[in-house]
């Protein structure tokens, strides 16, 4: 893993990225320790928030592959949102 | 049997030439049942299972490792042991790990290679010394050794390091632990793997632990890739992958998986008689010594997103060794021979976890974060006394999981429910 596509700045480099924190199962984050603390322990599949810190700003939820460092999608946080 | 090692049987190893040198644990056949089942043959593992079998008097105990015994990140980090911690439930653990570590070569029958050399905390910014002044105090409180060095002082202590050279930015002072120092990593794994292994534990190598068997509530063995092992009771010592074991559990951890970066050089001769740590302005946590070999081991912070690769970033690499040429300017030409990663189960408060976890005859020991390897001893012997005797021992009752529900964290770095903050 070298690179995030930022959607807003195309390809940038991983250290103008900061990782928040990986995200717990969705239908799990019922109680305040569940969305505090709680992670996924996965091999294969991470949900995570990320800031473009060095770049434009903006908040993003990435999905990776924490074996092998794959990125599979990059999207902006909130973007699902109505 | 094994072979006691003392000046006598070198001398007779001398005379009967390598035939005299014994596999240091032997490859036991695995059995059907077993009192207790230890998964994972990494340091904290095997302190686990020596001291059930040493302590407890517990004869019928199982190591299963997925792959060989010291894989993990038992030979994966930089070798430092210290007790310098801020609050009270880990600077007591730590310390009784440092006790430990003075006299393990004794307990083990085999040279861990303590060097108790110094531990030197190194002040660069004027916010950094009242902070280990701070840390000092509670250490000294304690009744732990720690000094907070002025410059003079420290010129004295290390020399080589010229704190009075001008840098960007300056040295100003550290706080040392004098009997904190290095020890032999590999030889932790190994030693432990054979004083085990001479008490009876087997030690079973290429053997992963798939799932846990359960009846009326309590676990009753576990399956593994070479058939089912009945267990009385299980521990779990996995290191890098607990969040997996959470997983394989139905209880999702409050810990996340990030890659720790160490490295070493070239051997050069002696240069650093010290081990340094201090935070490098712009480039973070960094930590140096010089192994016995003359080889410089650095090591510096996370990677910063969760991972299993065990393949570290450069831009990190770069950032450690930056921050050892702040200080220690004078090895720039030399060259750096191996890099390595290691997998950190990083807890949400920076402190370990040894509790039972969804059984009552399940136990856990993990969320070592950054500090497992100083920790091997004495998680070994509180874990087993909790597996042996059902009761925690006081000195890890703060370390149990329930803590991250309550809210009494052991919050030591500081800044919230974050494993990294960088």
């Amino acid at each position: 893993m070298r690179r995030l596509d930022c959607p807003f700045c195309g390809a940038r480099e991983l250290h103008e990225f900061r990782f928040h924190k990986s995200l717990p199962a969705p239908q799990a984050a019922a109680t305040q320790y569940q969305r505090v603390y709680e992670r996924v322990g996965s091999l294969t599949h991470s949900e995570e928030h990320w800031q473009h810190l060095l770049g434009c700003r903006a908040w993003l939820r990435v999905s990776r592959n924490p074996s092998n460092g794959d990125v599979l999608e990059v999207v902006l946080l909130g973007a699902d949102l109505p | 049997m094994m072979r006691h090692y003392s000046a006598l049987a070198l001398l007779r190893a001398r005379i009967a030439g390598h035939a005299f040198w014994k596999p240091l644990w032997t490859g036991r056949a695995l059995r059907e049942a077993y009192d207790v089942v230890v998964v994972g043959a990494g340091g904290h593992g095997l302190a686990t299972a020596f001291h059930l079998a040493r302590d407890h008097g517990l004869r019928r105990v199982a190591v299963l490792e997925k792959r060989l015994v010291g894989y993990g990140n038992v030979g994966r980090n930089t070798t430092i042991v210290r007790s310098n911690y801020l609050l009270p439930e880990n600077h007591y653990f730590y310390e009784d790990a440092l006790r430990r570590w003075e006299t393990l070569s004794r307990d083990l029958n085999y040279n861990v290679m303590y060097s108790p050399r110094g531990v030197v905390d190194l002040a660069l910014s004027d916010d950094d010394m009242p902070g280990l002044a701070r840390r000092g105090n509670a250490m000294r409180l304690a009744g732990i050794d720690a000094e907070l060095l002025d410059l003079p002082a420290l010129e004295h202590y290390v020399p080589e390091l010229q704190p009075r050279c001008a840098r960007r930015f300056p040295i100003l002072g550290a706080l040392v632990q004098h009997r904190g120092g290095t020890v032999r990593h590999d030889a932790v794994a190994w030693g432990y793997a054979r004083a085990a292994s001479a008490l009876g534990v087997d030690i079973i190598e290429d053997c992963e632990v798939t799932g846990v068997e359960t009846a009326g509530g309590i676990a009753t063995g576990v399956q593994t890739t070479r058939g089912r092992v009945r267990a009385e009771r299980i521990v779990f010592a996995t290191a890098g992958h607990t969040a997996m074991i959470g997983t394989m559990l139905g209880v999702p951890l409050p810990v996340e998986t990030h890659l720790l970066q160490a490295m070493v050089s070239e051997p050069i001769k002696p240069l650093l008689r010290r081990v340094l740590v201090y935070v490098a302005p712009g480039h973070g946590e960094t930590y140096l010594c010089q192994s016995d070999r003359g080889g410089l081991v650095m090591g510096g912070h996370l990677d910063g997103f969760p991972s299993y690769t065990r393949e570290g970033r450069w831009d990190r690499l770069e950032d450690v060794v930056q921050g050892a040429l702040q200080v220690v300017p004078q090895i720039g030409a030399v060259r750096i021979l191996r890099h390595w990663a290691g997998t950190n189960d990083m807890t949400m408060d920076g402190s370990p976890i040894i509790d039972r976890i969804r059984y009552d005859n399940v136990f856990l020991n993990a969320g070592w974060c950054y500090g497992g390897f100083k920790a091997i001893p004495a998680s070994g012997a509180a874990c087993a006394r909790l597996v042996a005797t059902g009761t925690a021992p006081d000195l890890i009752r703060a370390f149990r999981l329930s803590r991250f529900a309550t809210g009494h964290l052991l919050d030591e770095p500081g800044y919230g429910p974050f494993p990294v903050r960088l």
